[in-house]
């Protein structure tokens, strides 16, 4: 082939740990600890054996950056998630009131997460031209309004036999069940982020979708595979939710997508799509629960808290911005 | 009026340096314009010339240097200065409001108001006017969005003149025009020119300065090389003056002797875009594929690689039909496309070169589908390295790269796909400058040795007429035209392009 000129380009990465420190995840891993600290200053009882206790009130949430984190590196957007744990909660909790077994009832919730994942991943795939937020907007009034049709009129179903869903709540030692399961999602939603072929198509179709068809990314089945697992996901989320308050109700999983879309964002990855890491989201996701924990052992109004987490989120995303537009400034002054 | 009598020129630029952290992007360049002239500003991608005329426009201010205008001594603070001083530009790309009418975007910043309210009727009327006196085929009420790329910029130089503008910068403007409407945009500039306007032209064509420029400035490497007068210079030394070196042959066509037949598209149509199309190609040929834009050509290829789906015709690779549903099938089966778009659907801008030149491999380096980074990273070294991009590291994200080198970087994407046979590629220099062309065009010529089936889609005639052993000319979503190189003239592929021949062809068969 041609190179005529001889030039040469280097193929040695950047590997500085400077560079790690000063990035989006390194910072949130400061402010972790930070915010680990003051816990434990304005807390008396902020203690390992105790967060973990109550972590898993807030863990529920957590299953569900994963796989939202996929969908928000393509550009797009899930926010009928919070539904559809209700509706598996729903389903799950009505077949073991009517005396399913309980293998099966855990087979319900989390099918009835997975054909919701589906219908989405479906919808999203043939309807390319409509935004994902419109469809999942869609989907997430059709999910509620069925799971409130399966309720009837009390709005409520409560366990009549909670045997099973004791059984899943369970822990060793202070650590719930939960807790490395969701470790163990953790891990592996990482690793095939950073590690494997299906991660680097995810950031291919959010940083151009159309290059990435062209490349050969099969950005359809990509699409409707982190749909659908959103959706499984969402069962487990709903089960071990069930797990937790012995029954569903019409509010069950409210607001559920918000925080996962909020973890995501809070961890730097971009909803336009192709930024961030799921690292960030993790440590987000662990950062902010040990805040709600934290705040809630002094009694502060559930409400006041959430204000707290809404103020830090814009902070999140106003804070590469204004450091973007400083630089800016500074570089237009250089040139001036 | 009387600073145009005292001095020659109506805009003079003197030693004017710019300095961008880390690079010169201008060095002590100098450029003068006539009064009623119009001007060519040539030279390679990178070569300083949009920056140039940033500094004419106000937008950066230059370090060192002085400008005059009509005489006058000026010093811009920002574009509004120079918009006043009545200078405009219009841009490649029109940078107008899609959304709003014709009128509103002439009239934007300098609408015609009464006492706070604006005057729709005179304003519509005005602009209606300045559209007669371009002969727009428009009316000033249309919504912008609605117009092609060619009505849109006349609506730029519409707003240009509207604010009285007596130079007007045109940022190559033909690059996004089909022949006719390139034609169109001549007479245009033709008519400024009568009315005493003075334009300087941007353009990587020298159809264009040969057109219309009577004088050509050349900058190298940020730096003025000279001031020529077109009937008095040749391509090959004004080729000279803008690469530096002498390019002796920049159409370097093998000679080789075609193989087995590579690919071969039968009866291809799909409703709406093109009609039974045939044509093949064997190794080491290539193949041109001309027409004017719109002509399918585009699309014809596009569903010969899977992007779209033909709804009637068969794909033949070496005379065993394949199926190709979708861009990993053509892939698969060795058939490889070079997008017309390289920002678009070429490359991922935003991701370094390296990435983006292993994307379509990254699974079949893989170990189990766990990415093979070390790999990826020697060969996408290798590659960008056997087409000269000019980068420092496979790091370097692709939107800080120039036309011609971004379009290398597409052609190291392609030859990384090792099991590549047929290479289509989609109008590769569009946009790309002389220099980069030529080496473009000569990995061209190495590709076809190698015994590669090669199909190239180009609006451009000299690189058809150079590059092509056979070409295919379409026209309305039909082949019209098949010829031979010693057969193409730019005459009979124009006639078979407009389907004159075609028609001509077709009286004869009735016959």
């Amino acid at each position: 082939m041609a190179g005529k000129s001889g030039r040469t380009i280097s193929a040695t990465p950047d590997k500085s740990l400077k560079k790690a420190l000063l990035s989006w995840e390194g910072m949130l891993l400061l402010l972790f600890i930070a915010i680990n600290i003051l816990c434990k200053c304005i807390s008396p009882v902020y203690t390992l054996t105790n967060v973990l206790r109550e972590m898993p009130k807030y863990l529920t949430e957590i299953f569900l950056l994963f796989p939202m984190a996929y969908i928000l590196l393509m550009g797009e957007i899930d926010i009928s998630v919070g539904s559809t744990v209700c509706l598996a909660a729903t389903m799950a909790c009505l077949s073991s009131n009517a005396g399913v077994p309980f293998i099966g009832v855990l087979a319900v919730g989390l099918l009835t997460g997975t054909v919701c994942g589906m219908i989405n991943g479906f919808l999203a795939t043939r309807f390319r031209e409509l935004p994902t937020m419109i469809i999942t907007l869609g989907t997430q009034i059709v999910f509620r309004g069925i799971a409130e049709i399966a309720l009837g009129d009390g709005g409520s179903v409560s366990l009549t036999n909670a045997d099973g869903f004791r059984m899943i709540a369970g822990k060793v030692g202070p650590v719930p069940y939960m807790f490395f399961i969701v470790i163990l999602c953790a891990v592996l939603f990482t690793v095939i982020a950073e590690k494997r072929v299906f991660g680097r198509s995810l950031y291919a179709i959010g940083s151009n979708s159309r290059t990435a068809f062209y490349s050969g990314v099969k950005v359809n089945q990509m699409l409707f595979i982190s749909y659908t697992v959103l959706g499984l996901l969402a069962g487990v989320s709903a089960l071990f939710l069930t797990s937790a308050t012995y029954g569903a109700n019409t509010t069950t999983g409210k607001g559920f997508e918000m925080d996962a879309i909020a973890m995501a964002v809070f961890g730097g990855i971009s909803t336009a799509g192709g930024k961030g890491k799921l690292v960030g989201g993790i440590i987000s996701a662990f950062t902010i629960t040990c805040l709600r924990v934290g705040l809630g052992q002094i009694n502060m109004n559930p409400q006041v808290i959430l204000i707290i987490l809404g103020a830090l989120l814009i902070c999140a995303v106003l804070l590469p911005n204004i450091s973007q537009s400083i630089s800016d400034k500074k570089k237009k002054a250089s040139r001036a | 009026m009387e600073e145009i009598k005292l001095s020659e020129y109506v805009l003079e630029l003197k030693g004017i340096t710019k300095i961008f952290p880390g690079v010169k992007a201008l060095n002590n360049v100098q450029f003068q314009l006539k009064p009623g002239e119009v001007h060519a500003l040539m030279g390679e991608n990178g070569a300083g010339k949009s920056t140039f005329i940033k500094v004419i426009t106000g937008v950066h201010k230059a370090e060192e240097g002085e400008m005059y205008l009509f005489g006058k001594k000026v010093d811009f603070k920002g574009p509004r200065d120079a918009q006043q001083a009545g200078i405009a530009a219009v841009y490649q790309h029109p940078t107008s409001y899609p959304d709003l009418t014709v009128t509103e975007n002439i009239f934007m910043n300098h609408e015609i108001k009464k006492r706070g309210i604006i005057q729709w009727k005179q304003m519509n009327e005005e602009a209606q006017g300045y559209l007669d006196e371009l002969d727009a085929d428009f009316k000033s009420t249309a919504e912008m969005g609605a117009l092609s790329v060619a009505q849109q910029q006349m609506v730029e130089i519409a707003k240009a003149v509207s604010t009285r503008a007596r130079i007007i910068i045109l940022d190559e403007p033909t690059a996004a025009l089909t022949a006719n409407e390139s034609q169109k945009l001549y007479k245009i500039v033709d008519k400024l020119k009568e009315s005493g306007v003075s334009i300087i032209f941007i353009s990587h064509r020298f159809e264009d300065m040969y057109r219309l420029a009577s004088r050509v400035t050349v900058f190298r490497d940020s730096q003025y090389i000279g001031t020529y007068d077109v009937n008095g210079i040749t391509n090959a030394d004004l080729i000279k003056a803008m690469v530096g070196r002498e390019i002796n042959d920049l159409f370097p066509k093998p000679e080789v002797k075609p193989g087995e037949e590579m690919l071969r598209v039968e009866n291809f149509s799909r409703v709406g875009y093109y009609k039974n199309v045939n044509f093949h190609v064997r190794a080491g040929e290539i193949v041109g594929l001309t027409g004017l834009v719109g002509a399918g050509r585009t699309e014809v290829v596009e569903s010969v690689c899977g992007i779209t789906r033909q709804s009637e015709g068969k794909v033949f690779l070496e005379g065993k039909e394949v199926a190709i549903k979708n861009p990993t099938d053509a892939m698969k089966n060795g058939i490889i496309l070079l997008p017309e778009d390289r920002q678009k659907t070429g490359l991922i801008l935003s991701w370094g070169l390296g990435r983006n030149v292993t994307l379509p491999i990254v699974k079949k380096l893989s170990n189990n589908g766990f990415t093979n980074d070390k790999k990826e990273r020697e060969l996408s070294r290798k590659f960008l390295e056997d087409v000269d991009t000019k980068a420092v590291t496979i790091f370097d994200p692709a939107s800080s790269l120039s036309g011609g080198n971004q379009q290398k970087v597409v052609v190291a994407k392609a030859l990384a796909q090792d099991n590549m046979k047929v290479i289509i590629m989609d109008e590769p220099t569009k946009g790309v400058d002389v220099g980069a062309k030529a080496e473009i065009y000569a990995i061209m010529g190495e590709l076809a040795q190698k015994g590669f089936a090669i199909i190239m889609i180009s609006s451009e005639m000299p690189e058809i007429l150079g590059m092509s052993d056979r070409i295919y000319v379409m026209c309305n979503g039909r082949v019209t035209g098949e010829l031979s190189r010693e057969e193409a003239t730019q005459e009979t592929i124009l006639e078979f392009a407009m389907e004159k021949g075609g028609k001509k062809k077709r009286e004869e068969a009735a016959k």
